[in-house]
């Protein structure tokens, strides 16, 4: 894909709130994502980031404030609405169920069915099949139980939900905690192969190498407020590790609202 | 989807843990036989047990689904105790048809499972804590129905669904019914082989599939052929296989088949495998534990209506205990008590040992007081042998 319109945000989340109990885990915080942009989230746990991602990802509700995709505004109840909406999740725990095999899995909630309504086992696995040879070619024991694979594997399972159902939006939570440096480098470049499809991605990790060499803009929280959003290339790793502890932002540093691409434009 | 079987043992999708169970049956019966004097595997002896089975295993084909789910239901005995004196009292105080009294019976167990299924479901209350609730309020409820009294029931073809004098098949049915199992066993063994290649995918060894195919296929022609020579004296005709167990044939191919092969299914096990990310990936896990519920309300009433046909009669003691048969039979036949695995047809096997085990050693005049204990410590058998069996082949 070519014309990729950089310049309208494909996420835009306006002043979004959510509070459990008397605790408000999200405090106002808007961001936005363009096409074809890594947007890093980063902040201390129990920042909020997860949670600003779960209500994107239609797993909790939002309080208040705004979802717009593509320009419009939408209302995600639920995570069927939000993969309705072409956002596909990958958790930190990967949401995979133990118990069904790898090919259960990447089409769980989405089953083929055939035309008499009962699944479609044969034509989910040739499909299962090709996805998971595109990001491992050594992984062929497809049809035994998740919880037998490697975390490598499974990985590769929960990534392959997003690139079989195209994904346009794709929210990554700590994609790499649980990988060895082989697996960490094939995500690293399934992100930069999804990038130049047009996805915009929002990661959200604590490893600061992923940080610098993925992402083109970051946003920082702590107790659910946004700190400040910047442009990658413009702050060092010890002015980011400052907004993360201390809330506290970079003197003389611009704050990057737009994509880099979408700033040039305008 | 119980996958817990190692080496080449999987590519057939043969649990080898059922294999075991098959050979243990068989040894009860070998062993119950010898010490019986040839009693217990008696034509008249395995349609009994047969016959007597079918109630606590139709109940356990669904049970092994809720406890998949991670839930429990501790009030299917209650319930059906309830069901059954109301179809009863339906029929003999009221004077209701029995096809009217069983769709009223079974309005009333879906309202009963529904209730029960919501407060586990919307409202989130353990279903351990609701349904031994239901155990003590539908075992009341199931008196009130008729007073206590006994209702009897009279209609000859109601009867008939129990079992009992007029309640086999009759020879040539039998017959009939083995040849087609038979055939679409085959069939099915044909398709799938055909669907693989045309997937290109590989196929089994013929041979291999044949055998798969040919040993259940035996094991029906010999069920048939045992059940075909058990005649009652002052009858002309052999009995055949007994209606109940043909109900409850019917019941766990229904149940096999929504595991395998339709979505409901599929999401029942991950909800047990995995209940957070069942949510997470959009499964509506509300609406899929109240349907699972109202199967589960489908099948009680079904078991009611054998039940007290074969009793001749709804009483409000029916179905007392049977709670504690029906999840045994679950839990011997491979159903993880932690949810998210478990088999229909170990349901069957696990119900059939559980009645093996109980006729056999009435058959014995071992006292009732022995018979409970050995009952319960082969549940505890069954459960360690479970952890240590899922420990070994790298399940948790």
């Amino acid at each position: 894909m070519t014309d990729i319109d950089t310049s309208k945000p494909l996420v835009e989340l306006r002043d979004i709130h959510k509070a459990f109990g008397g605790v408000k885990a999200v405090d106002g915080v808007s961001v936005n994502l363009y096409p074809g942009e890594v947007v890093a989230l980063l902040g201390h746990n129990g920042a909020g980031k997860s949670t600003l991602m779960k209500m994107l990802a239609g797993a909790y509700p939002i309080d208040s404030g705004d979802t717009l995709i593509a320009g419009e505004k939408v209302h995600i109840r639920t995570p069927a609405e939000a993969q309705g909406q072409g956002i596909e999740t990958i958790y930190q725990t990967l949401a995979l169920a133990d118990n069904l095999d790898s090919v259960s899995n990447l089409f769980l909630g989405r089953e083929k069915m055939t035309r008499w309504n009962t699944l479609d086992d044969h034509f989910m696995e040739v499909q299962a099949r090709k996805v998971f040879h595109r990001l491992n070619k050594n992984f062929t024991n497809i049809r035994v139980p998740v919880r037998r694979l490697s975390g490598g594997q499974r990985q590769v399972v929960a990534i392959s939900r997003a690139l079989y159902f195209n994904a346009r939006i794709l929210i990554m939570d700590e994609p790499c905690a649980a990988l060895g440096p082989e697996e960490t480098a094939m995500v690293g470049g399934l992100v930069k192969q999804l990038k130049a499809d047009g996805v915009g991605i929002f990661l959200i990790t604590h490893d600061m190498p992923d940080v610098f060499s993925l992402s083109d803009r970051l946003a920082v929280m702590k107790n659910g407020k946004l700190v400040g959003t910047y442009r990658t290339e413009d702050v060092t790793e010890d002015e980011v590790l400052g907004m993360i502890i201390a809330g506290k932002r970079p003197e003389g540093k611009e704050q990057a609202p737009h994509a880099a691409t979408a700033a040039v434009a305008a | 989807m119980s996958n817990s079987t190692p080496g080449w043992w999987r590519r057939t999708g043969i649990d080898l843990r059922l294999i075991l169970m098959c050979v243990l049956l068989v040894a009860m019966g070998v062993v119950f036989s010898v010490m019986s004097g040839g009693v217990f595997l008696s034509p008249e002896n395995l349609y009994n047990v047969a016959q007597q089975t079918a109630v606590v295993g139709i109940v356990s084909t669904v049970m092994v689904l809720i406890i998949v789910a991670r839930h429990i239901d501790l009030s299917v005995g209650s319930v059906m105790g309830f069901v059954g004196v109301l179809i009863a009292y339906l029929q003999y105080t009221s004077g209701w048809s029995w096809p009217t009294a069983c769709l009223a019976g079974l309005a009333v167990a879906l309202l009963v499972s529904i209730y029960q299924g919501w407060l586990t479901a919307v409202l989130g209350v353990p279903s351990f804590v609701v349904t031994l609730g239901g155990l003590m309020s539908f075992r009341g409820a199931a008196f009130l129905v008729a007073d206590g009294k006994t209702q009897p029931v009279n209609d000859e073809f109601f009867q008939r669904l129990g079992g009992g004098y007029d309640g086999g098949i009759g020879t040539t049915a039998s017959w009939v019914l083995a040849g087609l199992v038979a055939l679409v066993l085959f069939g099915r063994m044909v398709q799938k082989r055909r669907a693989r290649q045309h997937h290109g995918m590989p196929t089994e060894a013929l041979w291999l599939d044949v055998l798969v195919t040919a040993v259940p296929a035996a094991v029906v022609f010999a069920f048939a052929a045992v059940m075909n020579n058990y005649q009652i004296s002052s009858k002309t005709e052999a009995q055949g296989i007994p209606i109940p167990v043909l109900i409850w044939a019917v019941v766990a191919i229904v149940l096999s088949f929504i595991v395998h092969r339709t979505r409901f299914g599929r999401y029942v096990f991950a909800m047990g495998g995995n209940p957070d990310a069942a949510a997470l990936v959009g499964i509506p896990v509300k609406r899929v534990t109240l349907m699972l519920f109202a199967l589960l309300a489908v099948l009680v009433t079904v078991a009611a209506i054998v039940s007290i046909a074969r009793l001749n009669a709804g009483t409000n003691s029916l179905g007392t205990g049977m709670e504690l048969y029906v999840i045994a039979a679950a839990v011997i036949g491979g159903t993880a008590l932690a949810g998210g695995s478990g088999s229909i047809f170990g349901s069957v096997l696990g119900a059939l040992i559980m009645q093996s085990l109980d006729s056999g050693m009435l058959l014995l005049d071992v006292p009732i007081g022995k018979r409970m204990v050995i009952i319960g410590q082969v549940l505890i058998v069954a459960v360690v042998f479970d952890v240590l069996y899922r420990r070994k082949f790298g399940e948790n």
